[in-house]
């Protein structure tokens, strides 16, 4: 059961297209799991689509650079793919010996998702490169496993994947999304029987990437010190 | 000057939202299914003109909303097939389009360092994710054989890539430099992309 959920400003801007990369992608990610926040978006986006695009505006006309524009385009030829638009395929992420099914949002980012790397304890990074001086990555904590107590120095967002955690203040199931900033001190431990994955960005600064390495895969690993 | 297809010209078009999604959602369907240069005017002439004021106000420019206008409208003539009225009005679409157009826009401008593009936070006109037969990349592609693929590609598309990736220049930059249209440096990027992923994918 979904119990956090992004702010309805949060949803305009992600709609609107005004929030930060970072913040949308996250965003994004929940709404392909949270049907709630997926129908408000919707009933956003309409209704900015009707302010946006007003149907009652009245000094609406061509002119001859819309004319010329109308032409030029009429001879672009049609785009050739016809692809089912629904026929997209949700990747895995592998790690402890299963299988997880991504959100189609980060499944976007699976050609970009670097090594598994054992962080400490029960705790697993795999990094995930968005640019940006962010730190994307995936952390999985193995059954009862979790991240020393930490605070943050800019904001974590962070969107459950699969399983259950708990940071001493609050207990956070698969697609909850949690905004947290330097104001909360917390202590995320797996609860459950099983492990749990999330997917966390941090803005603090990275290594800038190279041009190849956006245009093909992570390239370059983005090592993550945990605040112990 | 178009043949034989009037444009509406000073035609001001106030319509109720609901009759008005019904004419537009069939004429992108005869868009889709004919290539109907008629219907396309309509739409072009009840949106474009919407859009440019809205385009206005959201770059604050001429040139820019111009662009913006000029992107999105091409994209409903060439993706018109993917135009989903179950899904919602045209307006939403084409609105939902040329928020994708002015989010990468934006990102362009204020040279943001973000790897996350309109696409992937919205993904409505995406053809090649929608694509089942595409694998995920093999992640253990060297920059060395990326390199070499580089090297194969046609000059014209080479030179785009090297300033687009190596010297970090926006797409109109790179129109500017070589004298050709915005729209051919964006397909000659789209086409070298497709032929380095093929590349890699056949060598793999």
């Amino acid at each position: 059961m979904i119990k956090f959920h992004p702010t309805d400003t949060d949803l305009v801007g992600f709609v609107e297209g005004s929030l930060v990369p970072a913040k949308s992608l996250l965003i994004s990610a929940h709404l392909d799991l949270c049907d709630e926040c997926a129908e408000k978006a919707t009933a956003f986006t309409e209704n900015l689509a009707l302010q946006a695009i007003k149907p009652s505006s009245r000094k609406n006309y061509l002119d001859s650079s819309l004319v010329n524009m109308c032409e030029s385009i009429m001879e672009l030829p049609a785009a050739t793919q016809h692809i089912n638009a629904d026929g997209f395929v949700k990747q895995t992420l592998s790690v402890d010996g299963r299988d997880f099914i991504l959100p189609e949002a980060l499944s976007r980012f699976s050609n970009r998702i670097g090594e598994w790397s054992h962080l400490l304890g029960k705790l697993w990074q795999a990094p995930v490169e968005i640019g940006g001086g962010h730190l994307a990555q995936f952390i999985y904590m193995e059954k009862d496993g979790g991240v020393p107590e930490h605070t943050h120095k800019g904001s974590e967002l962070t969107l459950v994947i699969d399983g259950k955690f708990a940071d001493g203040n609050e207990e956070y199931d698969s697609g909850d999304f949690i905004s947290l900033d330097s104001t909360h001190t917390h202590t995320p431990v797996a609860v459950g029987d099983e492990g749990c994955l999330v997917f966390s960005i941090i803005d603090q600064p990275l290594y800038f990437t190279t041009g190849w390495a956006r245009l093909i895969n992570p390239l370059s690993h983005l090592y993550f010190r945990a605040n112990s | 000057m178009l043949i034989g297809i009037p444009l509406d010209k000073q035609r001001n078009d106030t319509c109720k939202p609901k009759e008005c999604a019904a004419e537009m959602s069939a004429y992108l369907n005869t868009v889709a299914v004919k290539r109907c240069k008629l219907s396309f005017s309509k739409v072009f002439s009840y949106f474009a003109p919407r859009l440019r004021s809205y385009a206005l106000k959201q770059m604050g420019n001429e040139a820019l909303a111009m662009e913006l206008v000029q992107d999105t409208m091409s994209n409903v003539w060439q993706k018109a097939h993917l135009f989903n009225a179950e899904k919602g009005s045209p307006s939403t679409w084409i609105f939902t389009i040329a928020r994708n157009i002015r989010f990468d826009m934006l990102r362009k401008l204020q040279n943001r360092k973000e790897d996350v593009c309109s696409d992937d936070l919205w993904p409505i006109l995406c053809e090649q994710t929608a694509d089942t037969k595409t694998a995920p990349l093999d992640e253990q592609i060297t920059l060395e054989q990326v390199g070499h693929y580089f090297e194969e590609l046609p000059l014209k598309q080479k030179k785009v890539i090297e300033a687009i990736y190596i010297d970090g220049k926006s797409q109109q930059e790179v129109a500017d430099e070589l004298e050709i249209p915005l729209g051919t440096v964006k397909s000659r990027t789209r086409l070298a992309l497709q032929r380095l992923k093929d590349m890699l994918r056949e060598h793999d």
